[in-house]
C-alpha cells in the first residue's frame, strides 16, 4: 500500500508544485505539465504486468517517503562535489543539487554561439525553442514515467548551439541528489537543440549523497528526461556515466529526433546503483542520419541495470549501430531490450544490433530480448546476444604463454569492457573509466 | 629433457593414446607424423596442460619434473612452449601487452626483473624481423583479423619471444603457401640451439625439407609405430601411410 502512497503524494503534490511555479504557471509549457499530471495519474507507476517492465519492478525503489522537488532544499559545498567531478576535463560544468541548479558549483564558459542554462531560466524566458521543442521528442502518452517528469519539468539544462558551431568545450552535467536529511525524488528534464552543421559533447552523470551508515537509511530517486533535437549534419557525442550508490533509483529516458545526415553517438556505462533504467530512442527523421548506440555495465552486488533502446528508422539511408556488452556478477540483474523499426519508407536502411554478457556469477541474471519490426524490403539489419562465461580457449591460449589464471581473467574482461571504452572520445573521462574497471576486475578476480 | 612413459589419455571415455614412449634430448628436433585422427595433437594439447583431457596412466618428467602437476603456466614459465593449430583470437588484447606480460612472468619465475620498456622494444624489433613480420601486425590485437599465414608466424613470433627450451609446433606448417612456409621454418631454425629441443607435429612431410629432424616418428592409433632418421619421413611420403596402417595390423593380429 505504500507504493500507492508515493503515486498519490506525487499526484497530490502537484498542487504545491504548481503553486511554488507562482508566475512561471504559464501556456504553452504549464498547459503540458498539466496534461503530463493527468495521464501519470491515468498510467500509475508501471508493474511487472507491463511489456516494458516485465524484468524491472519498481515496488522496492517507490516504498520510500520521498521529499518533493519543492521541499528538499540543500547546498553543498566544493569539496562535497569534487568526487563527481573530472578534474582533467576542461569543461562547462553545471552541477545541480536535488534538481536546483547551483551556479556557485558551476563553471559556464562564454562562447559565441553557444546557449548553456539551467532549464528554469529557459522556460522563464519563454525561450521559442524551449516552446517549440519541450514533450514534442519525448511523448508522454504511453509512458508513465515520462508523464511524471514533464509534469514536474522544472530543473534540468537547456543547451542551444547556433548553426555551424562547434562547442569549444565538452558540457559536464552533474546532478547530485543530496539524502542525507531524507529520501529524495528528483525530476531532471534537458534539452539540447543542435543547428545545422553544430557539434558538441555530453557527459552527464548522477549521483546520490548519503548519510554516514549509522543513520537511518534514505534513498534518491531521479527521473530524468533529455530531449535532443539534431539539425542537418550536426554530431553529438553524449556520454552518461552511472557509479551511484546502492540507496539510488534511476529511471531516464534518452529521446532523440536527428535531421538527415546528423549523427548521434551515445555511450551508456553503469557501474553500480539499486536500480538503473535507460530509455534511449532515435527517430531518424531525415535522410543518412547515423544512431551509434554503445553501452557498457559492469555491474555486482544486487544491482539491477536495463537498458531499453529504440532506433526507429522514418526514413531511406539511415544506419544504426548498437552494441551494448554486460559484466555480471554477485546477484546483479541486467536486462537488455533492444528494438530497431524500419518503416516502409526507410529503404537502404543499415541496422545492426548486438548484446554480449559475460556471467562472473552463478547467481547473475541478464534478460535480452532483440525486436525487429521491418516494413521496408530493401534493407540490412542484424542482430545477435550472446551471453556466456569468459572463453576457456582464450583463456587456455593465454595461459599456456605464461600468464596466469587471474591474470588472463582480468586482461579477457579488459578488453572486454575496452571495445566500448574505446567509444570514448574525452581522455579523461576514459582514464577514470579504464581506471575504476581495472580496480573493480582485481578486487572480483582477487 | 623431456621423457614420456607409457602416457595414456582419453577423452569422453574414448581412448586417444595408449601408451606414448618418447625422449626427447637437448639439442634435438623430433618430427611427429600419422594420419588425421592418430592422437598428435592431443599428445601436444596435454603436454601444454589443456584440462580436455583424462590422462589414465602413465608419466611426463621435463627437467626432473612432474609436467602432468604442473599449471599450464608454469609450465610456459618452466620453458614448454606449444604453437596453437588454431591460434585463437582475442579481441581487445594487444599483441604488445600480451606478451610483455608473458615474458614478465617468465623472468619472474627465473627470479629476473621485468624488462625495461626499450630492451623489451628492441628484442620486439629483432624477433619481427626473424619471422618478417610487420609493426602492424605487431600493433593489433591477439591474431584479431590474421590470415592462417599471418596467425602461425605470430606464434613462431611468440616463441621467438619467449624463447622455451622445448617448442611444441602442433601442425604449424598446415594451411601455409610455400613462403610462409619457409619464412616459418626460417625462424625455428635460427632459434635452434645446442640448449632446445623442438616437437614437430606435421601430417606433411614437406615442413622436414626446411627443420630437417633428427628423429622421425610415426604416432598411429595413440601409439609410436616406429621410429627413425629423417628418411623415414621420405619414405612415408613416397608410400603414403598405408604401408604403416597395414604393418600396425599385421602386429595387431600377430
Amino acid at each position: 500500500m505504500e507504493a500507492l502512497d508515493f503515486q498519490t503524494s506525487l499526484i497530490k503534490g502537484f498542487t504545491a508544485f504548481e503553486t511554488m511555479l507562482n508566475g512561471q504557471k504559464v501556456p504553452p509549457i504549464h498547459d503540458i505539465r498539466r496534461q503530463a499530471m493527468t495521464r501519470f495519474a491515468e498510467l500509475g507507476f508501471p508493474t511487472v504486468r507491463h511489456e516494458e517492465w516485465k524484468y524491472t519492478s519498481l515496488v522496492a525503489a517507490i516504498k520510500h517517503d520521498y521529499k518533493l522537488p519543492s521541499q528538499a532544499a540543500s547546498t553543498l559545498t566544493a569539496a562535497e562535489i569534487a568526487p563527481f567531478l573530472i578534474p582533467e576535463l576542461d569543461a562547462q560544468t553545471l552541477v545541480f543539487v536535488n534538481g536546483v541548479f547551483a551556479p556557485e558549483l558551476s563553471m559556464i564558459h562564454i562562447q559565441k554561439g553557444v546557449t548553456v542554462r539551467s532549464l528554469a531560466e529557459a522556460f522563464h524566458d519563454k525561450h521559442p525553442l524551449v516552446e517549440k521543442h519541450f514533450a514534442k521528442v519525448a511523448s508522454f502518452e504511453k509512458d508513465a514515467l515520462v508523464a511524471l517528469n514533464t509534469a514536474y519539468a522544472l530543473n534540468g539544462v537547456f543547451i542551444e548551439l547556433e548553426r555551424g558551431v562547434v562547442a569549444e568545450r565538452p558540457f559536464h552535467l552533474v546532478f547530485v541528489n543530496d539524502t542525507r536529511m531524507s529520501s529524495v525524488f528528483t525530476p531532471v528534464r534537458n534539452l539540447f537543440v543542435l543547428g545545422e552543421n553544430a557539434e558538441a559533447t555530453v557527459l552527464d552523470n548522477s549521483h546520490t549523497l548519503t548519510a554516514s551508515k549509522n543513520d537511518q537509511p534514505h534513498y534518491g530517486f531521479t527521473s530524468s528526461v533529455t530531449e535532443i533535437v539534431l539539425g542537418e549534419n550536426a554530431h553529438l557525442h553524449h556520454y552518461k556515466l552511472q557509479n551511484d550508490v546502492e540507496a539510488s533509483y534511476y529511471v531516464g529516458a534518452t529521446s532523440v529526433h536527428q535531421e538527415s545526415t546528423s549523427v548521434y553517438n551515445s555511450v551508456v556505462i553503469t557501474l553500480s546503483g539499486g536500480i538503473v533504467r535507460n530509455n534511449l530512442s532515435s527517430v531518424l527523421a531525415g535522410k543518412a542520419a547515423d544512431a551509434h548506440y554503445y553501452g557498457l555495465y559492469c555491474v555486482n552486488g544486487k544491482t539491477l541495470v536495463d537498458n531499453h533502446t529504440l532506433v526507429d528508422h522514418a526514413v531511406a539511408h539511415c544506419t544504426s549501430n548498437e552494441l551494448y556488452k554486460g559484466i555480471m556478477d554477485d546477484r546483479s540483474t541486467g536486462v537488455f531490450n533492444g528494438k530497431i523499426m524500419v518503416r516502409e519508407d526507410a529503404q537502404k536502411t543499415l541496422a545492426y544490433q548486438s548484446n554480449r554478457n559475460i556471467l562472473l556469477s552463478n547467481n547473475a541474471t541478464i534478460n535480452t530480448k532483440p525486436q525487429l519490426e521491418i516494413f521496408a524490403d530493401d534493407v540490412k539489419c542484424s542482430h545477435g546476444c550472446t551471453t556466456g562465461q569468459l572463453d576457456e580457449e582464450s583463456l587456455f591460449y593465454l595461459r599456456a604463454r605464461g600468464l596466469d589464471k587471474e591474470q588472463a581473467r582480468a586482461l579477457l574482461l579488459t578488453a572486454f569492457a575496452g571495445e566500448i571504452l574505446e567509444k570514448i572520445s574525452l581522455e579523461p573521462l576514459r582514464d577514470r573509466l579504464e581506471a575504476i574497471i581495472a580496480e573493480r576486475l582485481h578486487q572480483e578476480l582477487a | 629433457m623431456l621423457t614420456i612413459t607409457n602416457l595414456q589419455a582419453s577423452v569422453e571415455g574414448k581412448e586417444i593414446l595408449k601408451g606414448i614412449n618418447l625422449t626427447v634430448n637437448k639439442g634435438e628436433i623430433h618430427a611427429i607424423m600419422g594420419p588425421n585422427g592418430s592422437g598428435k595433437s592431443t599428445l601436444a594439447s596435454i603436454l601444454a596442460g589443456r584440462e580436455d583431457y583424462e590422462i589414465t596412466g602413465g608419466e611426463v618428467s621435463f627437467n626432473g619434473g612432474d609436467l602432468l602437476e604442473m599449471a599450464p603456466e608454469e609450465r610456459a614459465r618452466e620453458g614448454v612452449f606449444l604453437a596453437f593449430q588454431y591460434p585463437v583470437e582475442i579481441p581487445g588484447v594487444s599483441n604488445t601487452n600480451f606478451l610483455k606480460a608473458a615474458v614478465n612472468e617468465t623472468r619472474k619465475h627465473r627470479g629476473l626483473e621485468p624488462m625495461e620498456p626499450k630492451a623489451f622494444l628492441k628484442m620486439m624489433r629483432e624477433k619481427m624481423a626473424l619471422v618478417e613480420m610487420e609493426q602492424a601486425m605487431v600493433s593489433r590485437s591477439v591474431n584479431e583479423g590474421f590470415s592462417g599465414g599471418e596467425k602461425k608466424r605470430n606464434e613462431i613470433f611468440q616463441m621467438a619471444m619467449l624463447e622455451p627450451s622445448l617448442a611444441i609446433l602442433d601442425e604449424t606448417d598446415s594451411g601455409l603457401d610455400i613462403d610462409a612456409l619457409k619464412i616459418v621454418a626460417n625462424g625455428v631454425n635460427k632459434l635452434r640451439s645446442k640448449d632446445n629441443a623442438v616437437v614437430l607435429i606435421t601430417h606433411y612431410q614437406r615442413l622436414l625439407d626446411y627443420i630437417v629432424p633428427d628423429y622421425v616418428h610415426v604416432l598411429y592409433k595413440g601409439r609410436i609405430v616406429k621410429s627413425g632418421g629423417k628418411e623415414l619421413a621420405l619414405e612415408l611420403e613416397a608410400k603414403g601411410y598405408d604401408w604403416i596402417k597395414e604393418g600396425a595390423a599385421e602386429e595387431v593380429a600377430a
